[in-house]
């Protein structure tokens, strides 16, 4: 099944793994630490993140460190920022016209 | 004013959080006086609004198009009148039309709610968009250019946050 990235974030644990991995590459031990949850739920929200690109796995003698792929993160900061910007840009373009009608009724 | 604040209160859902420096009756003006609206509800730079009708009776019908004045690509949204409260809220609903644009938003109807909330002088505007189901959802998403969009993005948001002071220094 092809996952896709609102899936990967809508989970707070996950929300939470992404924050923890950008600090630096972290084991599924040393993230299970953080969470109530068991070692194994843990892993499975990283296989979900690892299916939607945004982890990388670096295998260091027995143990996987998993990091986030932050050229990933910045693509996705990049797809936001353009729709953010057409709504604000909407809601700026009411402010301007709101000023204008405030001036009008000021006025009559 | 603080810009936009967007969430996603369910998986069906999308809400957005924007106040105005001005009372609930200019708001509502502007929000629907068509000749008005046709002034700030655009899409994108480059675009323009050919079509922008609507009553404001409950049963009322609207339309809304937009052209991209580059290569006359256009889409819009058409809906009813479901619930009208003057100076205060407003329910419609909402498809996508897809015009010469194409694209699919699901096959059911979004129900759009806003709500105006007047406190010493300012406008705290709110605007729930419910899609049909979360398929509908998936559907406006992958389409491009709707309201719902937007929003989806929040928790994304909320993770490049948390994020942010770290990436930049890498």
């Amino acid at each position: 099944m092809k996952r896709d990235v609102f899936q990967a974030i809508a989970d707070p644990t996950r929300r939470a793994i992404i924050a923890l991995i950008a600090l630096h590459a972290m084991t599924p031990n040393a993230l299970a630490e953080h969470f109530d949850t068991s070692r194994q739920a843990v892993s499975k929200h990283l296989r979900i993140l690892a299916e939607c690109e945004l982890v990388r796995q670096d295998q260091k003698g027995r143990e996987i460190y998993y990091s986030l792929e932050i050229e990933k993160m910045k693509e996705i900061d990049e797809w936001i920022s353009q729709y953010r910007k057409i709504w604000e840009s909407r809601f700026e373009q009411l402010d301007t016209l709101l000023a204008e009608l405030k001036h009008q009724k000021t006025r009559s | 004013m603080k810009p936009a604040e967007v969430s996603t209160p369910s998986d069906q859902e999308v809400l957005i959080k924007r106040s105005f420096d001005a009372p609930a009756d200019l708001v509502w003006r502007a929000y629907t006086d068509p000749e008005l609206m046709r002034r700030w509800l655009t899409a994108m730079p480059g675009w323009s609004m050919p079509v922008c009708e609507m009553t404001t009776d409950v049963g009322g019908k609207y339309r809304w198009r937009w052209r991209d004045d580059a290569n006359g690509v256009e889409f819009g949204f058409t809906g009813e009148m479901l619930e009208v409260a003057p100076h205060s809220k407003i329910v419609h609903t909402q498809v996508y039309d897809p015009g010469t644009m194409g694209g699919s938003m699901g096959d059911g109807a979004s129900i759009i709610t806003v709500t105006f909330n007047e406190t010493d002088g300012q406008t705290h505007v709110t605007t729930l968009i419910k899609f049909a189901s979360k398929a509908d959802r998936d559907a406006a998403v992958s389409t491009g250019m709707t309201d719902g969009m937007e929003m989806s993005y929040k928790q994304l948001d909320e993770v490049l946050e948390a994020v942010k002071p770290r990436t930049a220094n890498v």
